[in-house]
């Protein structure tokens, strides 16, 4: 895991101090939960060994990651693989039972009752996968609820939240209730909400696992959207590969509460870290994640013309279609400087999965 | 016991194993009867409740009693804290009264009318405003302001406390750990057991009145305040923390708004049980309505009776439809409604003040005492014995009291004591666990205890007799409604009628019918629990799983196959849960019972406190609060507490 960070790290040379950063995060349920992070014998043990000898479920098993500045940190995994809670331990919604987590490098499990309720009402914000609305309230209210908990005005905080509606699309329902929204509609008021404090870091708790799959696209284009336009930094968990491909600048793949790969999507479906991440992602349509940096061969085009001139971050399937209609190879620039040359054999290989064996040889 | 096992084992999906349970648990019952019955047999005889293990309570009691009676002018903690309270109860019941009697009878009935409207709509103000009016046309207008005053004061304390204990249940589990099993058992007690220990304290008069409605009717609203506070739903707190509120803004923005409908629903049941208590503490000096129809009652004048049953029944339908209302509805909207709705009324009743028709006028007061009794009388005549073929009234109550109620009660009594034990162990093991099974003996060992073993068999049997024609009507009537949608409409707003009026309400019309006795007071009680028998049923066959169905008429099965078959097996927990709530409600009305010839213990506990003897009323009293206890454990089923628990 720790390889994976760094090379990463080497990828992203303008990352400063991690938004947050985790190290050793664990999160046992049951009775006398403490020992067993500390007891390197029980915390060798797997799920069902554990449940039977101590009675207890661990849902973080040392996990470490760090979410960098602006970028969108995907926490990806099937149901009961710890991701949920996970991100509760981030705010420590629940509490952590060893490890330490930082948010700009303050330490977040030694804050105190103040300091933390600090750390939720303008550092981190969430949005849950049944919205947590409060039924009783208008949507206008609702999204205003957390300036309300911080103590804002009635009209700032009004004038505040019917900004932060119009800008996730609802305008016209701010005097609905809930109850009278569709599901998608209903997920935008719950990200309204996050986004109406204005926080450092977005919280996403798989939130668009309860909705229909043309509402689930649209919402993925809203955050995609809000991205791109406000650039903050987002954790997204979510069980959905497609969803995680989409949206993940890097993807962390949990299974039974430890992290056994994190990388760029690109990483995660090229070099799969074991036969499980292998197996979650044979069906991906390679030449959608895989970018040509990859796919080329190293070498010059030995010209200034650049024929077929892709970006390095291009997909594969960009270049198929460059190399497709000109019959040639494609070259691929980056800052005016050709970096190497993608062929058909090349686009191939990747279309067909058979590049990594060649280059493990 | 052997018939219950062969019947009931077949019958259950996991048929083998429920059988070995069953055998198991039985065996196990046999095994410790053989070696304790021949040793209480040898030690204490068989037969009745053997003397030496009675304790005898009276005189303890007595000098106890006559201890609070000295003293109740100087012991400081009657000086310093019963009186105060009473004191102030005394006075906020005036206060009240006087305010009503102030406004006049326009100015309540416009008041009355104008809240149901904001809160209801205007079908239930006109319902509203009629009946105050036939209160008052039935010459009750100052019985029903009488017992409106202490309602007004008893609601309201029981809500505070009520909603207190609630808040306090629903933030702490510990609270709530030890609050509910209190709770529970307050809930299967009858009213009546709750009049004697605060009239030894407080003596006759409004102030027990008072506390014992308070006491009676503020565990709904503790239990389901309670409800509310843990039944929000879990995402929405989690959310409302995420945003950093602090733990009172959770409470007072999240918790209490999302437990809004709850709290709506324990202010309905908490103001339909102080009705029904505030009615039935006439008999320890309320005054009001209540004490119209039991000074009738002890007169058998019918009439009369019924002329202050109907605006208690009024009043009962009229509270609990406009509070129901007021839960089903979305909020209020409009304030300027409200203010107009008040300003409305103050002009009523200041009209009302300035034509100085304050009280209602004695030309309007239509006597329907007199013809009531007339066709009372008639029916006396006519249709008491004699007439052809189907007999009267009073033969069947004769008939029912020798065939079925007499051989019952004899029969209970004839068994050695050690049996009745077993027996009740026996059918709460099989039925619940053996915790409910232990509670249930030791509540019974009580009674004999307490030396009124013979009363409450006496009682028992009435009950017995009362549950048995409960369920096979309720049961029948049930499966009719859940099997065809017109009966159920048909029947569903005389239930509704029904499940409101106040216990007492149904001495009424069964002293007419069947004049006094114990036949009557099981006719009451049967009338008084079918309700909720029939509803639960229908209720528990209609939720049966309908891919179930479904599945088995695809299989071809009748109709009366899949009855047996599938929606019977399927909703036993809903008919198990109907039978305890029978017998608890059949229970209630028994001891009442006591007031129209129902004998046993009801009748102890009345002449206890008729005739100051309150050392008997409170033996009687404990041995209702232990049968209560016993009935309710026999019949709790498992998937009761469980289903708590979750």
């Amino acid at each position: 895991m720790s390889t994976d960070v760094m090379s990463v790290d080497v990828m992203n040379t303008e990352s400063n101090t991690p938004v947050f950063s985790v190290d050793g995060l664990w999160k046992v349920f049951g009775p006398k939960a403490d020992r067993i992070p500390a007891d390197p014998e029980l915390s060798s043990l797997t799920p069902a060994e554990l449940r039977t000898r101590t009675g207890c479920t661990a849902a973080v098993r040392d996990v470490s990651f760090d979410v960098r500045k602006g970028e969108v940190f995907v926490v990806m995994g099937l149901s009961g693989s710890g991701k949920s809670t996970l991100v509760r331990c981030l705010t420590r919604l629940i509490e952590p039972t060893a490890g330490t987590i930082a948010i700009d490098g303050e330490d977040v499990r030694a804050m105190d009752k103040s300091r933390l309720r600090e750390l939720r009402r303008h550092r981190a914000a969430m949005v849950f996968q049944h919205f947590g609305l409060l039924p009783h309230r208008t949507v206008l209210d609702n999204v205003a609820y957390g300036l309300e908990i911080q103590g804002m005005g009635k009209a700032e905080r009004r004038r505040r939240a019917a900004e932060v509606v119009a800008k996730v699309g609802l305008e016209g329902m701010e005097q609905r209730k809930p109850a009278q929204l569709s599901g998608g509609q209903r997920q935008r008021v719950g990200l309204a909400r996050a986004l109406a404090v204005d926080p450092q870091v977005l919280l996403f708790d798989e939130p668009f696992s309860a909705l229909d799959p043309l509402i689930r696209r649209d919402m993925q284009e809203e955050v995609v959207r809000l991205h791109r336009e406000e650039g903050r930094t987002m954790v997204f968990i979510t069980h959905d590969l497609s969803e995680a491909l989409k949206l993940g600048d890097r993807i962390a793949l949990m299974r039974d509460g430890q992290v056994v790969q994190l990388g760029t999507p690109e990483e995660i479906v090229g070099s799969p870290a074991d036969d499980y991440v292998r197996e979650f992602v044979r069906d991906v349509p390679r030449e959608q994640v895989m970018t040509v940096r990859t796919a080329m061969r190293a070498g010059d085009c030995g010209g200034i013309e650049h024929p077929g001139a892709l970006a390095a971050d291009a997909v594969v399937a960009e270049a198929i279609k460059v190399v497709a209609r000109s019959r040639k190879a494609a070259c691929v620039v980056e800052n005016g400087r050709c970096l190497g040359v993608v062929d058909h054999e090349r686009l191939l290989d990747v279309v067909a999965g058979t590049e990594l064996r060649k280059e493990a040889v | 016991m052997a018939t219950i096992t062969a019947s009931s084992a077949p019958r259950a999906l996991p048929g083998s194993l429920l059988r070995h349970r069953a055998v198991h648990k039985l065996l196990l019952l046999a095994l410790a009867a053989a070696v304790l019955v021949p040793l209480a047999n040898a030690r204490w005889a068989s037969g009745s409740w053997p003397d030496a293990l009675t304790v005898d309570f009276s005189e303890p009691l007595a000098k106890a009693s006559d201890w609070i009676i000295d003293n109740r002018d100087s012991h400081p903690l009657f000086l310093y804290f019963f009186g105060y309270v009473s004191n102030a109860v005394v006075i906020s019941v005036h206060a009240v009264y006087l305010v009503l009697l102030g406004a006049g009878w326009a100015g309540v009935t416009a008041l009355g009318a104008l809240v149901a409207w904001r809160v209801a709509g205007v079908r239930l103000a006109l319902g509203t405003g009629a009946a105050f009016l036939t209160c008052g046309l039935l010459g009750m207008w100052v019985p029903t302001m009488q017992t409106l005053a202490l309602m007004v004061v008893a609601v309201l304390a029981s809500v505070v406390v009520g909603a207190l204990l609630g808040l306090g249940a629903g933030l702490s589990d510990r609270l709530d750990r030890a609050l509910r099993p209190v709770l529970d058992t307050m809930q299967v007690l009858p009213a009546y057991a709750y009049l004697l220990p605060v009239v030894l304290v407080f003596g006759m008069g409004v102030p027990a009145a008072v506390l014992a409605t308070v006491v009676y009717a503020a565990p709904p609203m503790a239990r389901l305040t309670s409800l509310g506070l843990r039944g929000a739903d879990k995402e929405v707190l989690e959310a409302v923390e995420s945003l950093g509120s602090t733990a009172r803004q959770r409470l007072l923005t999240a918790r209490i708004p999302l437990a809004r409908k709850e709290l709506l629903l324990g202010l309905n049941q908490t103001i339909m049980m102080a009705l029904s208590m505030a009615v039935i503490a006439s008999v320890i000096g309320a005054g009001g309505l209540g004490d119209r129809v039991y000074q009738a009652l002890a007169s058998v004048d019918v009439g009369a009776a019924l002329a202050a049953g109907i605006p208690i029944v009024l009043l009962a339908v009229v509270l609990d439809r406009v509070t129901g209302a007021a839960g089903d509805g979305t909020e209020g909207s409009g304030r300027a409604g409200w203010a107009y709705a008040l300003v409305a009324a103050v002009a009523v009743a200041a009209a009302g003040r300035l034509m100085g028709r304050l009280d209602w006028p004695d030309v309007w007061i239509v006597n329907i005492a007199e013809p009531v009794n007339r066709a009372v009388g008639w029916m006396t005549d006519h249709l008491y014995s004699g007439v052809p073929v189907v007999g009267g009234t009073a033969d069947w109550a004769a008939h029912f009291t020798t065939w079925v109620l007499n051989p019952v009660r004899d029969g209970l009594q004839w068994l050695p004591w050690w049996s009745v034990l077993l027996l009740i162990a026996a059918l709460a093991w099989l039925i619940g666990t053996w915790r409910t099974a232990l509670t249930a003996v030791l509540a019974m060992a009580a009674i004999g205890v307490l030396g009124v073993w013979g009363p409450s068999l006496d009682t028992l049997s009435q009950v017995l007799a009362a549950v048995a024609v409960t369920v096979v009507i309720g049961f029948a009537t049930g499966i009719a409604a859940a099997r065809s949608d017109r009966v159920e409409r048909a029947l569903r707003p005389v239930l509704d009628v029904f499940q409101t009026m106040p216990q007492f309400v149904y001495l009424i019309p069964v002293v007419a019918l069947f004049g006094v006795g114990r036949a009557p007071a099981v006719a009451a009680a049967v009338v008084y629990a079918l309700p909720a028998v029939v509803r639960i049923t229908t209720q528990g066959l209609r939720q049966v799983d309908p891919a179930a169905l479904e599945s088995s008429s695809s299989l071809g099965a009748t109709s009366w196959q899949q009855l047996r078959q599938v929606q019977l097996p399927l909703a036993r927990p809903a008919l198990l849960l109907a039978l305890n709530q029978g017998v608890v409600l059949v229970l209630a009305v028994v001891i009442i019972g006591g007031l129209v010839g129902g004998g046993a213990l009801g009748y102890d506990a009345v002449f206890g406190l008729a005739q100051g003897d309150l050392a008997t009323g409170l033996v009687a009293g404990a041995a209702i609060v232990c049968l209560g206890l016993m009935l309710d454990r026999v019949t709790q089923p498992t998937e009761r507490r469980t289903k708590k628990g979750a």
